[in-house]
């Protein structure tokens, strides 16, 4: 069981690298708005899995895949390359973890 | 690369998990960042200083410490905390997530930019 997690971790971070990457490039942003969007959907998705199937076997490897596909890390370095105490740095960190905490609220309200 | 790094670093967090006690606070999701964090920054810096290939990021980095640290674990744990009333516990801990990430970030960032 634990394999099949850590593989769906690693297409979740396939994922991320598409996706992150694909929307980067897009929006030619310095402000890094790939992650911000990979992070604060993947909130969104493993809220709604816990809150609704806490436990059961495929949500396990579902919360194993949005474990690989979002990211801790990359937020930090990509938010002390912004410089922090910059206002993009502050509002890197702001915007992650406001969006990340209501998008994760939202999916628990629509469970309900 | 990114594929091969993720099944690593997904592995590692599930051996971190197991590793420590169950707890109330989410101290294996706090653990995994604050360490991924620390080796992320360390990889950037030694990347900017030539001495990482554009490979050693896509594995390491975006596949192995990617994967290895969560914000979707992250958040939600907060949530949780937050939602049964521990409110003083999810303070704790999303501040010690974010605060502890930075400086382990900056400081693995220090470390690699030296020779």
């Amino acid at each position: 069981m634990s394999l099949v997690v850590a593989a769906a971790g690693a297409l979740g971070a396939v994922c991320r690298y598409l996706i992150g990457g694909l929307m980067q490039s897009r929006v030619g942003w310095e402000f890094p708005v790939g992650t911000l969007v990979v992070n604060l959907a993947g909130s969104f998705a493993m809220g709604l899995i816990v809150a609704s199937s806490s436990g059961r076997g495929w949500s396990v490897v579902a919360v194993g895949f949005l474990g690989g596909f979002t990211t801790f890390s990359t937020w930090m370095v990509e938010t002390l390359r912004l410089g922090l105490p910059s206002p993009r740095a502050v509002l890197n960190v702001a915007a992650t973890l406001a969006g990340g905490l209501a998008t994760a609220g939202l999916a628990y309200l629509l469970v309900g | 690369m990114v594929l091969a790094g993720g099944l690593l670093g997904s592995s590692l967090r599930e051996v971190v998990v197991s590793l420590l006690p169950p707890s109330p606070f989410p101290v294996a999701n706090l653990t995994a960042n604050l360490i991924g964090s620390f080796f992320l920054g360390w990889l950037v810096a030694r990347r900017e200083r030539h001495s990482a290939t554009g490979l050693a990021i896509s594995f390491w980095g975006i596949g192995v410490l990617g994967s290895f640290t969560t914000f979707s674990g992250f958040s939600v744990a907060a949530l949780d905390l937050m939602r049964t009333g521990r409110l003083p516990a999810a303070a704790g801990y999303v501040a010690a997530s974010v605060i502890g990430g930075l400086f382990s970030t900056r400081t693995g960032l220090r470390l690699g930019d030296r020779r």
